[in-house]
């Protein structure tokens, strides 16, 4: 349907602009001085009416054929055709109003005048179509701008979300629930304390969201979320959880996707460090070697550890995403031995030129949630 | 309040700082007692059988043992409240009766309700055995992974694989694992309904065997067979035992 058509308010404007025509037609009925003034109104208004609800129909034409994506030819042939149509009907309407005119007392030979206005409201006609048309077009430019506009910030917002639900597959809220505790705890008893791991869970939170928002991400800052996660966890289990994070200069710009090893040093705590009575040690190294980067997560294995439940779908998730960013290219082995769990990783080492720019963005611009 | 309505109360909990935080909160209910600490399930065990608490605030993840298997290996009845940031296990709380499941971080006003109900249970002669309901209440009726074993020092834990076979001798069952042997407290059939099914088959009406074990079977007498283990051992087969090894076989 027209927009036109579609609410009340937008007829009414849209007849509104239709009246300056009305007195226009109407005045150049009344100036060749063949007829009294009430015969131009009652010739002039239903004309317009007419030509005002005739207009309409150039909607579909306009939209079937794009002013920027149609062939010449095509073009404007269509639409020539369409004005010699859309005039004759036009007039032809109106020599019908003025035989229905003649059968009334006043209007006498009304049909015999209406012909010799012909060629004037011929051109009048014309141009009001030239007019409408452009309009139509104006009008279409305006609502794909408005569009374009609407499914951009549509597409941004569906971006983010899927981001935002990416990101709660990486964290688990019982690392939250239980920081929550921690920091109830220290508040009464060492409230300077409470203040820091508020900052530490609230750091680790911004970035760890800010991060989530790109693709790839170097893996410095992977490394530098990955100790921050870690240190809070350390206020929880004290000596339990110790941490040994290992950088090779070569390694740190490489890039990862953000948040890859959250589920592995996660998984390190829960089924290492919360299963161990004395604890152990976490380590997280990177290094570059041959062409490839080769990131290792080791922790303390407790032979009787319960087999986890659940689990395995952080390591299912680390192998996809990695297989997606280099397909055929990366691996990802676990292997127990001699008390102590390792996680390998191994991707081909990639150090694009647009991070720097992902680089300072993370780090200035937090993300804002709609 | 006077003396003798005093509860005993003991906290079970991995973390300094959660065991702070309890010890913090209760400090205003003058009739509750901390006769101790634990931080992990074995010292949980031993500590409730020297201080022979009355309440139990338990957390579930722990080292060794979690919370449920403490209750198993229980030898006196104790009334509890969960104290967990997890609420997938509320439901088997429920099942074993404890008296609350608090979500961590929880508020005091949260704790003095569970007290509330703590006061209303303790001393009460307990209608039912927690361990029992324990052992019943199992993990999404998921077969175990591990056997736990208590003796009068310590607590064994004997992962399923490394189980041999198990062999019924009156209320109790022996479980043989390598090379040792340990007596538990419980029947054949209640455990053989805990252990899965696909790795251990009944097949004889005193032996469970751990299928992965099993060498060769060999004709006994007419009618009955013998189970041949990878290390020589020999079991009997029944008739009906025979029928389910070929099923899985």
């Amino acid at each position: 349907m027209h927009p036109v058509l579609a609410r009340r308010v937008r007829l009414d404007l849209y007849l509104a602009a239709w009246i300056p025509v009305a007195v226009l037609l109407t005045a150049a009925l009344a100036i060749p001085d063949r007829r009294p003034w009430w015969e131009a109104v009652a010739l002039g208004l239903p004309l317009t009416l007419f030509a005002a609800f005739m207009s309409l129909a150039q909607w579909p034409l306009t939209r079937a054929l794009p002013f920027d994506r149609s062939e010449p030819i095509r073009f404007i042939a269509t639409h020539f055709v369409s004005l010699v149509v859309s005039v004759g009907v036009w007039l032809f309407a109106g020599a019908v109003e003025s035989r229905v005119l003649e059968m009334l007392p006043w209007f006498g030979r009304a049909l015999e005048r209406y012909r010799l206005d012909a060629p004037t409201l011929s051109v009048i006609g014309a141009l009001l179509f030239i007019v409408v048309t452009m309009l139509h077009y104006l009008m279409i430019t305006f609502e794909d701008a408005r569009d374009a506009e609407r499914s951009a910030l549509e597409a941004q917002v569906q971006t983010r979300d899927a981001e935002l639900r990416a990101l709660r597959a990486q964290i688990n809220p019982h690392f939250l629930f239980n920081g929550l505790n921690a920091v109830a705890s220290l508040a009464g008893s060492d409230p300077q304390g409470a203040r820091t791991m508020c900052v530490m869970l609230a750091d680790f939170l911004r970035r760890s969201l800010a991060l989530g928002g790109h693709r790839k991400i170097p893996l410095a800052q992977e490394l530098d979320l990955a100790e921050r996660y870690l240190n809070i966890e350390r206020v929880r289990f004290g000596d339990r959880l110790r941490l040994e994070v290992e950088l090779d200069p070569d390694a740190a710009h490489c890039v990862v996707p953000p948040l890859l090893l959250q589920p592995l040093v996660e998984n390190a705590v829960t089924h290492g460090i919360a299963h161990s009575i004395t604890g152990g040690v976490v380590r997280v190294a990177a290094r570059r070697a041959a062409g490839r980067l080769e990131i290792t997560i080791e922790n303390p294995a407790e032979s009787d550890r319960p087999s986890s439940r659940g689990s395995g779908t952080g390591l299912v998730n680390v192998r996809s995403r990695l297989a997606s960013m280099h397909p055929g290219a990366t691996r990802v082995e676990c292997r127990e031995a001699d008390g102590r769990y390792r996680v390998d990783v191994s991707l081909p080492a990639v150090e694009p030129d647009v991070v720097r720019e992902a680089d300072v963005r993370a780090e200035v611009a937090p993300l804002e949630v709609a | 309040m006077n003396d003798g309505a005093r509860i005993r109360a003991l906290i079970v909990d991995d973390e300094p700082l959660a065991r702070q935080l309890l010890r913090e909160y209760l400090s205003v209910h003058h009739d509750i007692e901390i006769v101790g600490e634990c931080a992990n399930g074995f010292e949980a065990l031993k500590c409730v059988t020297d201080l022979e608490p009355d309440l139990l605030f338990l957390d579930i993840q722990m080292p060794k043992l979690d919370g449920f298997e403490v209750l198993q290996l229980l030898d006196r009845d104790v009334a509890v409240i969960f104290v967990t940031a997890y609420d997938q296990h509320a439901l088997r709380a429920f099942e074993i009766h404890a008296v609350d499941y608090l979500l961590k971080p929880f508020s005091p006003e949260r704790l003095a309700g569970a007290l509330g109900q703590a006061r209303a249970r303790v001393g009460k002669p307990a209608a039912y055995a927690a361990s029992r309901l324990a052992a019943d209440a199992l993990p999404g009726r998921t077969a175990v992974e591990r056997i736990l074993v208590r003796d009068q020092s310590s607590v064994h834990v004997i992962g399923v694989q490394q189980v041999d076979f198990i062999e019924a001798q009156d209320d109790y069952v022996c479980i043989h694992a390598e090379g040792k042997t340990y007596l538990k407290n419980q029947t054949l059939g209640d455990l053989e309904e805990q252990l899965d099914e696909r790795r251990f088959v009944r097949i004889h009406r005193s032996y469970l065997l751990n299928l992965e074990r099993l060498a060769r079977l060999e004709p006994y007498a007419k009618d009955s067979r013998m189970a041949v283990l990878k290390d020589g051992r020999e079991l009997p087969v029944s008739r009906a035992g025979y029928t389910r090894l070929r099923e899985l076989m």
